[in-house]
């Protein structure tokens, strides 16, 4: 279990967290989302021990952060970080080493990470001559060497092809099997909804929304979206008005948040005869909720 | 205890496995050095006899064209590449202690350093030379040198080093001239007193007179006991100026 109570950290003068609050429950995948800056590798050095922070209580299983609790944590790192001249083994090998398993662990462990990451065919391979997507999983499997209850994976499927992705993220779903505490940050928001029991949005260094995918939704007044192309704009917004239907623009598409569940023919009807270009609907998702809580 | 000898076992193990499977720097390090004592050792015969001359050339070829590209080289190269593969960060993670990752990157080096010199010494025995003193004392003076070249190779690699393509050029720019005159290649009493003054001052002059005074003459701890001194100082200096230019990159590098 992780649990982070009113953290704080500066840089200067610059605020990265203000009083961050949320708590990873054991066996949970929790999703920690944000934009570039808005605090969550700070809150990942601060996790791993690499930074302090300035006041509140971070804590693994219970204790408070330190030298201590390295051994209780798994990070997977952005960045492929593995000696690509050594095999996949001698990797596991040498990052089990400076963990300090006995050479019995270390074997046993070795053996069964092989198998539950599929690894078996490229195990005694230099890392340099497998594909991304195997590095990947190779580099997943280092993080989790020692026996551990609790693992952070920092977007760990960025720069990945689709086909990897989608693997990687099988196995992440074993994972949540085994009661291992996860917590994920992410820039994709797809990943987020398939995999976390919890999201908790970060904005300038704080929460801004927190739960689960469905009590998310309830943040969103709409019940569904319709995402319209018009070249009479003005007219549709005075319509929307009369209606009371909220819109948004999210990257030069118009949002219609809908408030309650309409075919395409009922939205056509009520627009009153605007020429539309293009029509579809969507189910409220994460993308619509993430834009809603972090717009200004 | 136990846990610090696992690491520093540990890490030294994996430097030297993937030097293994590198090839290149392992061949680099035996060519050169041997070449250079084949070539000197010759040069210093002057078509008579070749023993006394490789007597003398092998202690300088070991210190400044083995060790000093292996353990000064190595070191810089090794701390800028954890950097670029991220690493470093894993291990700054990870519960290893820096002083069992100083220590591991030291005793891969004082192997590498033991294969150079069986190898040259190894060569000169071929044309008759051997190394004439205390065979401990030789030892001592080979691991403080390896302490301090590993010790000056943490400082450039924390503090000038940011891409591989920078590795070259500090290692070259200082160590070259610092092997001339320290009479690696060329013995210091060609030297013009001026120059001579300042060999006194380089650290490379000290190994090489220590090693070649006990290697050829067979001298005592008592006769190379000024070299000794600055030696020992020196690799104070070395792992003060080292320890502290790794702890402030290892600061940035938490930063991420």
């Amino acid at each position: 279990m992780i649990e982070v109570i009113d953290l704080e950290k500066s840089f200067g003068e610059k605020h990265v967290l203000n009083r961050l609050i949320f708590t990873v429950n054991q066996g949970s995948v929790y999703g920690l989302l944000g934009s570039n800056g808005a605090g969550k590798t700070t809150t990942i050095n601060i996790l791993c021990n690499l930074l302090d922070g300035d006041a509140g209580n971070v804590s693994i299983n219970g204790k408070a952060v330190s030298g201590k609790t390295k051994n209780l944590l798994g990070v997977v790192l952005q960045e492929i970080a593995l000696y690509k001249d050594l095999t996949c083994r001698e990797n596991l090998l040498f990052f089990g080493r400076i963990y300090n398993l006995s050479q019995v662990q270390l074997m046993a462990k070795t053996n069964e990470l092989i198998q539950t990451f599929k690894l078996g065919e490229y195990a005694d391979m230099p890392v340099s001559k497998l594909s991304g997507g195997w590095q990947r999983r190779v580099n997943m499997s280092v993080a989790l060497v020692h026996s551990l209850s609790t693992l952070i994976l920092d977007e760990p499927t960025a720069g990945l092809d689709i086909e990897a992705r989608y693997e990687l993220w099988d196995l992440i779903a074993s994972l949540k099997e085994t009661d291992v505490t996860i917590l994920l940050t992410t820039h994709q928001l797809e990943e987020a909804e398939k995999l976390c029991t919890c999201i908790g949005i970060l904005k300038n260094g704080s929460i801004v929304a927190e739960g689960s995918l469905d009590e998310l939704r309830n943040l969103v007044q709409a019940k569904q979206i319709a995402l319209v192309e018009t070249d009479m704009e003005t007219d549709l917004y005075q319509r929307l008005t009369s209606l009371g239907w909220k819109h948004r623009k999210y990257g030069g598409r118009l949002s219609l948040l809908l408030p309650d569940q309409f075919t395409l023919k009922e939205i056509i009807d009520k627009l009153d005869g605007i020429p539309l270009s293009s029509i579809s609907l969507q189910e409220v998702g994460l993308e619509h909720i993430y834009l809603e809580v972090t717009s200004d | 205890m136990q846990t610090h000898f696992n690491e520093i076992m540990a890490i030294a193990k994996r430097i030297l496995l993937e030097l293994v499977r590198l090839r290149r720097s392992l061949i680099f390090w035996v060519v050169f050095p041997a070449l250079m004592l084949l070539l000197f050792g010759l040069i210093y015969a002057g078509g008579n006899g070749t023993s006394k001359s490789f007597d003398s050339t092998a202690p300088g070829i070991l210190i400044g064209a083995a060790l000093f590209f292996s353990c000064l080289g190595g070191p810089v190269a090794l701390i800028v590449a954890e950097r670029e593969r991220r690493t470093l960060r894993r291990m700054l993670i990870s519960p290893l202690k820096s002083t069992s990752y100083f220590m591991g990157i030291v005793l891969a080096y004082l192997v590498i350093a033991l294969g150079q010199a069986i190898i040259v010494y190894g060569i000169a025995a071929v044309f008759g030379g051997r190394f004439h003193g205390s065979v401990w004392l030789g030892i001592l003076i080979i691991i403080l040198s390896v302490f301090s070249f590993v010790g000056v190779g943490f400082f450039f690699g924390a503090r000038f080093t940011k891409r591989t393509e920078d590795v070259n050029g500090p290692v070259a720019a200082f160590g070259v001239p610092l092997l001339v005159l320290g009479g690696t290649f060329f013995p210091v009493s060609i030297l013009p007193p001026y120059l001579l003054t300042l060999a006194y001052i380089n650290p490379i002059f000290h190994m090489n007179q220590a090693l070649k005074s006990v290697s050829a003459r067979g001298s005592g701890v008592e006769e190379i006991s000024t070299h000794l001194v600055f030696l020992f100082a020196f690799t104070v200096i070395a792992l003060i100026l080292g320890a502290h230019s790794f702890k402030s990159m290892l600061l940035q590098e938490k930063r991420g």
